[in-house]
């Protein structure tokens, strides 16, 4: 549907509002982390100061969850990047028996609310006495990002076609050759950019987390604690910053490495 | 001399879709062999057969006398033109036709060498390092075939290969085809639904139809001497006689081929009718002439008439006229029994 | 150069011919490590939790007693855990009707007269709030709504202090601040699912053709007239997509009511709080049960009316 009349005034207002409405609180949070009051919310604030990127750099407290986060992240997309990607092969192969089941399957994970993953791995958990440990977070966060990757591979396979894949056959290539120069870069952009959205999703994940990290603390769980109980605002707001960036960059990386082609990242949030 | 390439009761369903049914095939190593039949009629499976992108349901396909049953597309020493030529768009021209070499393991300078060679041979020397996305379609045709040529197959597999050009290109396409088919002497399969070009271009022609072959012979055999009605009408739109017709214009009771071209307009010929219809192909003009003798039949592609080419540069009588028709005595193609 | 075929060299050779007269095996091969982890880890979890609310916890000891019982989902028919049920379906169907609402014009507007730079604009307008922290977003609202935070300062700045305390003074949804009341909670719930409402109800609208509307104008029919028979039914689809995602992530959250809202408990936090600091898994696996029982319920009906296809 694509029209060339001019929108109603209301509409657009209302849309533009909507936009408005879905981004200011971000701008918010950029705020607050320069404002000088430290015991409370107080808009607007009675100051600016930049103190606070020191104070939070200098917070002991902050760095190992930090660590642990990108390490989480990092396991998880990986491992959703393979896992996704062969998924998303095998799709794309042939029409097989059970496809609308295993294309359920992937999706489930985020489908159905995160409490409910995250329940499930708890209990496993209690059932197969499992200890809290890295492990059991990646489990989850890995579950999860498997469909982020294989919605972008999804699409760039059907892209690809069948005859490339002949093609490279036909001229002497044996399966393994195919996947090293024909399937590899062309599908490269879609798997950085799938990665790089598992990477995001995995590193501001929170709920899931809390049911499998036991007594660990991520990043997000940190600044959950903080939020609880918070003990310096402006500390939280800094590290609010933090992620905000660390999962903006690789979004913004993702829509630029899948711009231009028909399927976009993101779509399948 | 074992045969190129050999079908023996090669069959391929999809389901209750009979794509090749026992077809029996034997391609002549050295031959510039088309397969010609309508859209559907199985010509790309057979094409896939030999290339080993599909396998048979029954039967067996032999290149160079060796059973194909067990061995992959890889492996087998036959190389395609795609239709859609199927380029590899992340690569340079260059490595797209050195891709054969490279994965056979040839190192880079030596395959580069050969590449650039192969791309002189098409006349495309100096375009090595673009993409493909920067060619026409003319161009992308070339690359297809020297990626293909690169491998030095014993047989070339081309499906529809000029499919997508224009006229003009189609043409001199077809005479470099021939000439470097010539010149480098290996087997030549090739699709076509295209009669004029399989005519011109093929040493041996295979008429497929509904999954099975209709006739092999020559370009002769199929023109002049049409095995079938499908055959005959498919190749040239020739005028199917019914039985009853061919016995009205003086042959025996059977099924009867006559080309247009072969009947003359003569005063005192052997058949009167009336002019019904006129088509200026520019070479000559198509007319149709009701005959009053010709009763209609079902099978009869038009419409009770006759199809009659008037050559450049004869009188061409108007629509309405009377005329004679007449033809040499062995212009009457009896066909054997119908399947 | 003889022979019409090369010899096989090495695996790589010998296992492309196995996967060429087995194409089934190469399929097979690739599922078998996706969804060896999603039938073990996610599958298997989710009997897990299954089996664990069959399960009850004994009075004294605070210990699991591994026996099969239906008690524990008796339990959750108590008035105070049904009450924790009816208030967070009563929420997510709130928070559902009031994204639609919201979203149709940002998602008409990129539908129908988005185009070029504006395009980009809304594709990143809607896809950045989607994908940028959730934590980060639930926190900024707590700034917003907090009582000496933006909310007010402006109500004030405007005059509208006293409809804003009117408003806190309501029973049941008001409160101290918007920051602890339903109304704050929902408007969190409102602005971090939004997205997911707007993305789907695009995607649907864009398949609208531009004629179907010229058609429906043709016949004489008013804009509302339009909207209303044409538009909103084809738009069906995506709705229905997009309330999967907010109806469910509503049940199934914990975090936003925690951090805005009253204390009362939703079922997110009746479960985390069960599993955690209570020791009664059971009890928190029957809770975690309800959402998938709602939700199973609806993407049923979803997809009898054709919701997937919007995705
Ligand atoms: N993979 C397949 N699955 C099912 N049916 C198929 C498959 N490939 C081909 N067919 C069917 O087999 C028949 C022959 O197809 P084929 O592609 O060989 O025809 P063709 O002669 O090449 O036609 P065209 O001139 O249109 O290319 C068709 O009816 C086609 O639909
Ligand atoms: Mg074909």
């Amino acid at each position: 549907m694509h029209s060339d009349a001019r929108p109603p005034l209301a509409l657009t207002l209302a849309a533009i509002g909507g936009l408005l409405f879905l981004h200011m609180p971000i701008v918010l949070i950029f705020l607050y982390a320069f404002t000088t009051e430290d015991r409370s919310y107080q808009f607007p604030p009675p100051g600016l100061t930049t103190e606070w990127f020191a104070v939070a750099w200098n917070r002991a407290d902050i760095w190992p969850p930090l660590y642990l986060s990108l390490r989480v992240a990092a396991l998880s997309s990986g491992l959703a990047l393979v896992l996704g990607t062969l998924c998303a092969a095998a799709m794309a192969r042939a029409r097989f028996f059970g496809r609308d089941t295993i294309s359920l399957l992937v999706v489930l994970p985020i489908a159905l609310p995160g409490i409910i993953t995250g329940m499930s791995l708890r209990s496993a958990f209690a059932i197969g006495d499992i200890p809290f440990s890295t492990f059991t977070i990646v489990l989850g966060h890995a579950t999860f990002c498997i469909v982020i990757v294989y919605n972008n591979a999804v699409a760039r396979f059907r892209r690809l076609g069948a005859s490339m894949l002949e093609a490279s056959a036909d001229l002497g290539a044996n399966s393994f050759q195919t996947f090293r120069h024909v399937i590899l870069p062309n599908l490269g952009s879609a798997l950085l950019a799938g990665g790089m959205l598992a990477f995001a999703l995995s590193f501001d994940e929170v709920i899931v987390t809390t049911f499998t990290a036991g007594q660990q603390s991520t990043l997000p769980i940190w600044m959950l604690n903080e939020l609880v109980r918070p003990r310096q605002r402006p500390v939280t707001n800094v590290v609010a910053i933090v992620v905000f960036v660390a999962t903006f960059l690789p979004i913004l990386a993702a829509y630029y490495l899948t711009r231009g082609a028909e399927e976009t990242a993101g779509g399948g949030k | 001399m074992t045969p190129a390439v050999e079908f023996q009761s090669v069959s391929r369903h999809f389901g209750a879709v009979k794509a090749v049914d026992r077809v029996d095939l034997t391609i002549a190593e050295g031959s510039f062999f088309a397969m010609l039949g309508p859209s559907g009629s199985g010509k790309t499976t057979c094409l896939r057969l030999i290339s080993g992108f599909e396998m048979p349901t029954s039967g067996a396909v032999r290149i160079f006398g060796e059973d194909m049953g067990t061995v992959p597309p890889n492996r087998r020493h036959v190389n395609t033109v795609f239709q859609d030529y199927a380029l590899f768009p992340h690569m340079s021209v260059r490595e797209n036709v050195a891709y054969g070499l490279m994965v056979k393991g040839v190192d880079r300078r030596s395959r580069e060498a050969r590449a650039e060679e192969m791309l002189a041979l098409v006349k495309l020397d100096g375009f090595g390092g673009r993409r493909p996305a920067q060619l026409s379609g003319g161009q992308r045709q070339r690359v297809a075939l020297a990626r293909a040529l690169v491998n030095e197959p014993r047989v070339l597999l081309l499906d529809e290969p000029l499919g997508a050009l224009d006229l003009k290109l189609r043409e001199a396409m077809q005479d470099e085809l021939k000439s470097l088919q010539q010149r480098l002497g290996i087997t030549f399969v090739f699709v076509t639904h295209d009669q004029g070009e399989a005519l011109s271009m093929a040493d041996r022609v295979a008429v497929f139809n509904e999954g099975r072959v209709a006739q092999v012979g020559t370009p002769e055999d199929i023109y002049e001497r049409p095995a079938t009605r499908f055959v005959a009408d498919f190749v040239g739109s020739s005028n199917v006689l019914a039985p009853a017709v061919t016995e009205a214009f003086g042959g025996p009771r059977a099924w009867a081929s006559l080309r247009p071209e072969a009947i003359r307009l003569a005063p005192g010929g052997r058949v009167r009718g009336t002019v019904t219809g006129a088509r200026y192909l520019g070479a000559g003009t198509r007319l149709e002439v009701r005959t009053g003798a010709l009763p209609r039949t079902p099978s009869d592609h038009h419409d009770g008439g006759i199809a009659v080419l008037v050559p450049a540069g004869a009188a061409v009588p108007g629509v309405g006229a009377e005329v004679a028709l007449d033809w040499d005595a062995g212009a009457l193609h009896l066909m054997g029994e119908e399947p | 150069m003889s022979g019409a075929a090369h010899p096989a060299r090495g695996p790589g050779d010998r296992l492309t011919g196995l996967f060429w007269r087995r194409p089934k095996l190469l399929t097979a091969l690739l599922l078998l490590p996706p969804l060896l982890w999603l039938g073990v880890v996610y599958i298997g979890s989710l009997v897990a939790l299954l089996v664990q609310s069959f399960y009850s916890i004994d009075q004294f000891s605070g210990l699991v007693v591994p026996d099969f019982t239906l008690k524990t989902y008796a339990e959750l028919l108590i008035p105070s855990n049904f009450d924790i049920i009816v208030r967070t379906v009563a929420m997510a169907a709130a928070v559902t009707l009031a994204s639609v609402v919201l979203a149709f014009p940002v998602a008409y507007f990129a539908a129908r007269y988005a185009k070029g730079r504006w395009k980009a604009v809304f594709y990143l307008g809607i896809m950045l709030p989607l994908w940028s922290s959730y934590l980060v977003k639930v926190y900024a609202w707590k700034l917003i709504l907090a009582k000496e935070g933006i909310v007010t300062w402006a109500a004030e700045g405007i005059g509208a202090g006293n409809l804003l305390n009117a408003v806190l003074a309501l029973p049941v949804i008001g409160g101290n601040s918007l920051s602890t009341s339903y109304i704050g909670t929902f408007l969190v719930f409102l602005y971090v699912w939004l997205p997911y409402m707007i993305l789907p109800m695009q995607a649907s609208l864009e398949r609208v053709p531009t004629s179907m509307l010229e058609a429906s104008a043709d016949l004489g029919a008013g804009n509302w007239r339009t909207l209303r028979s044409v538009i909103l039914p084809l738009a069906l689809p995506g709705v229905i997509a997009g309330s999967i995602f907010t109806f469910s992530l509503t049940l199934g959250d914990y975090i936003i009511p925690q951090i805005v809202g009253s204390s009362r408990f939703f079922i997110g936090q009746a479960v985390y709080s069960l599993q955690g600091t209570a020791g009664n898994i059971p009890l928190a696996a029957a809770f975690a049960v309800v959402p998938i029982a709602i939700m199973l319920v609806y993407l049923t009906i979803a997809r009898k009316m054709g919701a997937f296809d919007a995705l």
